[in-house]
């Protein structure tokens, strides 16, 4: 099976369209679950999936043979990711921002409890503006360490940051989660 | 009683505590924290609210995705794929295809010292007895010169066109080799000049290979960019059949021997120029 894995990277490493699609096959659901943590918007994230395949066909001859393609191409990914958070962010600003209000300002039925919130589909609704107000960074950077499980080090490998700057953006990232977040959990 | 930081607070829940190196460090350093949390109600309040938020952020539910689904981004991109970067190799490569042109204008320009040096030799000196066999001789030198350029560029060029038919030889499938199809095409005109040159000095052995090698680089050239399995099975027969590897490489080979065998330059220079003067 790694043998297997080596043949097809070598050959597609000298532009074997073949070989680099068995590469695809293989790990696109992998990257499509990683885009849609990042985005948390599926349309973003099959265009992440995309822009990441092709990018990484392009730069194949910068990976080292000896390195995992999964976790070099989860690389491509998170920067793709945060390229098109970039990109989008400044046409969505404002709308992110109202979209958190409204969700904190809707009047409910039976007034539930935090417990009974968190359970709810509309808790989702309230972190996913909570993480949409995020930067592209501070978001890619809390994806890498809270949902993908990534300790900082890596975090500062995969986003081509320094230690300090990875964790600082972590550190921004919960600041303001917490923030966001406290009047849903009762607290001021 | 030292308080402990929001940022303190974060790197423990997560378990980050890179500034102790060692594991015990790290075990101690999780222990003060963690007694420290229990005792001090600021500290444990923060605490409490910081683990609280960050466990109600659940990760994110991906939408299913089937098991065709490589298959399906594959289609969406098959048609954009890029060119990719040449590697290391490749690059170096095309700085030497400078370094290729340089070696056939220096080739040309010895070829033109030469010949006036030559003429030199024979036009201003008087007539005596000694003259014929003056001239002659720096004939002969300037000769010996410019086959010395001829064998080192033609054996540093059949070295590059080996990499390429080998690359053409070792790919097992069709695909893209628009790659290689580029260096063929740099390779073709260094080769034009060389067998030129080759006939010019009647090295006969060496412009057949060096036509040879071109045809075949020209095949290679003129292929789609997205050859099939089959088209380039045709081009690799093509090569087999003309058993041009083997040629290139013996030839190379053979070249790099016959300049070790040639006397040394520089005595010829200076033999040259002291008769010249």
């Amino acid at each position: 099976m790694e043998a297997e894995i080596s043949t097809v990277l070598a050959r597609a490493r000298q532009g074997d369209s073949e070989a680099f699609r068995t590469l695809v096959e293989r790990h696109s659901r992998s990257a499509f679950r990683l885009a849609y943590r990042m985005t948390g918007n599926e349309h973003d994230a099959e265009d992440v999936v995309q822009d990441s395949f092709l990018r990484a066909y392009r730069q194949l001859a910068r990976f080292e043979s000896r390195a995992h393609f999964g976790t070099w191409l989860h690389r491509i990914v998170a920067n793709c990711s945060v390229d098109l958070l970039r990109s989008r962010r400044s046409r969505q600003d404002f709308n992110r921002a109202e979209d958190l209000d409204a969700i904190v300002e809707q009047p409910s039925e039976d007034e539930p409890g935090p417990e009974r919130l968190a359970r709810s589909a509309e808790i989702d609704r309230f972190v996913g503006a909570a993480l949409a107000q995020l930067s592209p960074l501070e978001r890619a950077a809390f994806t890498l360490r809270h949902y993908e499980g990534r300790s900082i080090a890596e975090i500062s490998r995969t986003l081509g940051l320094n230690t300090s700057a990875a964790k600082h953006s972590v550190f921004r990232a919960v600041r303001k989660l917490r923030t966001a977040l406290a009047p849903i959990r009762g607290e001021s | 009683m030292k308080h402990y930081s929001e940022e303190d607070l974060i790197l423990h829940y997560y378990g980050e505590a890179e500034r102790w190196s060692t594991a015990a460090g790290r075990q101690r350093r999780r222990h003060e924290i963690e007694q420290h949390v229990d005792q001090c109600p600021a500290c444990g309040e923060l605490y409490r609210s910081l683990a609280g938020t960050l466990r109600q952020l659940e990760a994110p539910e991906a939408p299913e995705r089937g098991d065709q689904y490589g298959l399906e981004v594959w289609q969406r991109i098959r048609a954009r794929l890029p060119e990719p970067e040449a590697p290391w190799w490749a690059q170096w490569l095309r700085w030497n295809r400078l370094a290729a042109a340089a070696g056939v204008a220096m080739l040309v320009v010895a070829a033109f010292v030469a010949g006036r040096s030559w003429s030199i030799a024979e036009n201003p000196l008087p007539a005596s007895l000694s003259a014929p066999a003056t001239s002659a001789q720096a004939a002969a030198q300037a000769s010996d010169g410019r086959q010395r350029i001829l064998l080192t560029s033609v054996a540093e060029h059949l070295d590059r066109s080996e990499r390429i038919l080998t690359d053409i030889m070792n790919t097992t499938n069709g695909g893209d080799i628009s790659t290689e199809q580029h260096w063929a095409e740099d390779l073709v005109s260094a080769s034009r000049l060389y067998r030129q040159e080759a006939v010019d000095v009647g090295e006969q052995s060496v412009a057949s290979v060096l036509d040879e090698l071109e045809r075949n680089l020209l095949e290679v050239v003129h292929s789609p960019s997205q050859i099939t399995a089959a088209q380039l099975d045709d081009v690799r027969r093509r090569i087999d059949a003309a058993a041009l590897l083997f040629k290139v490489r013996v030839l190379g080979d053979e070249l790099r021997q016959r300049e070790l065998a040639m006397p040394s330059a520089a005595p010829h220079a200076r033999a040259v120029t002291s008769q010249i003067s």
